[in-house]
């Protein structure tokens, strides 16, 4: 490339017409003080749903006599909070963290890809797996407490259509996951490449 | 609005006395020193107006607060650009969840449809015209040609990004031609109008 138009492409990127934005330390701190507060009230929002499920599984606990369904919605209870758990642990993106500059744009990027590659790789055990037991144990209690003859196709039913959702929520992530994977391997190259 | 010249600021700030610095006087003299090729880099992220100022502002309080951290592991420049393109990396990586879009690497921006065929010769719509190549690039591929626009080197670029110097000089290779072409393409066309 002639050296003019190669210095002619970054004179026109640097001379660019700016706003000159400043923000003095001050500013600087209350601005990282309301980026925290948007923190936790995006974790509030992500736990919210799971929070209103818990509340209607608690309810029907204590207003069940039968101790089959109290089972059933103990479980399902667990379940929802070891998902929570796992979600605020894991989930959750490094929004900010202090050592940004340690790491090369190519291990800090790679590393946020693959964080989001195992979370939906391993869909499994944290966020189907969980609620299995709630679900065979609910599958027990109408069967045994059923006032009326039990209806086994719409049972057969309900739970096959239980496996579809599950299944399809599982290969869903599996493709994301392979995705992900594909840029992960991508940036590899690129750190490999001499 | 002001224009703001750099071409020759980049290499200067590595005089920075980082040993008696606070977090609160190291970010001033980088802010100062980089303000401007922070906001370009901000710009080369995000379109959208509002959201680059919320961009760049975070740029900024993750720069205050990575400077708690910085131990001289490695330049203050290389830290601050690490800093920024890591946090606009993630930005690109949580926008692209919310609005989809296909990125491409540089091997591939030949083929982009405008990108052989300039409408204009003048700077204001060559650096638009820029800005959207620039923007369709994978973050990667991004990091490389904001960098070499700066006017860093490929040694500095290599280890900003993690790349080895070879791999960078290639990828500079590809932006030198995409750029020619661009600038040959754009001058006909103003010979041709003139």
């Amino acid at each position: 490339m002639n050296p003019i138009v190669d210095r002619q492409a970054q004179q026109i990127w640097q001379s660019q017409p700016l706003e000159g934005m400043k923000m003095s330390a001050d500013a600087i701190r209350l601005r990282a003080g309301k980026f925290e507060r948007r923190i936790d009230r995006r974790n509030l929002r992500e736990n919210i749903a799971g929070v209103f499920v818990i509340a209607f599984f608690a309810h029907s606990l204590i207003t069940t006599h039968e101790i089959l369904f109290r089972v059933t919605w103990g479980l399902f209870i667990v379940g929802m909070i070891w998902i929570l758990v796992h979600l605020r642990l894991k989930g959750t993106p490094r929004s900010m963290p202090g050592d940004m500059g340690a790491s090369t744009c190519l291990e800090f990027f790679r590393s946020e890809l693959e964080r989001q590659r195992d979370l939906v790789k391993n869909v499994w055990p944290w966020y189907l797996a969980p609620l299995v037991p709630g679900y065979l144990a609910l599958n027990a209690a109408f069967i045994y407490h059923s006032p009326h003859p039990i209806r086994w196709g719409t049972l057969t039913l309900m739970d096959a259509f239980f496996v579809a959702v599950f299944a399809g929520v599982w290969m869903l992530n599996q493709r994301a996951a392979r995705c992900l994977q594909r840029s992960v391997d991508e940036l590899t190259a690129a750190q490999d490449a001499k | 609005m002001k224009v703001v010249s750099a071409i020759d600021e980049v290499s200067e700030i590595e005089a920075i006395p980082v040993a008696s610095s606070t977090q609160d006087e190291l970010y001033q003299q980088c802010a100062g020193e980089y303000g401007a090729a922070l906001e370009r880099l901000a710009r080369a992220y995000e379109a959208d107006a509002d959201l680059r100022r919320d961009l760049l502002q975070e740029i900024h309080v993750a720069l205050w607060r990575s400077f708690a951290g910085f131990d001289g592991r490695c330049s203050v420049r290389t830290w601050v650009y690490r800093v920024a393109h890591n946090v606009a990396a993630s930005h690109v990586v949580h926008q692209r969840r919310a609005r989809p879009q296909t990125l491409v690497g540089l091997e591939e921006l030949e083929n982009l449809p405008d990108a052989s065929s300039a409408q204009a010769a003048d700077r204001r719509q060559t650096l638009e015209r820029l800005l959207g190549l620039i923007q369709h690039l994978k973050p990667l591929d991004r990091q490389v040609i904001l960098a070499y626009l700066e006017g860093l080197d490929a040694a500095s670029i290599g280890e900003i990004t993690g790349l080895s110097p070879g791999h960078v000089a290639t990828k500079i290779h590809r932006i030198k031609a995409v750029l020619a072409l661009w600038f040959q393409a754009g001058s006909k066309e103003g010979g041709m109008r003139s």
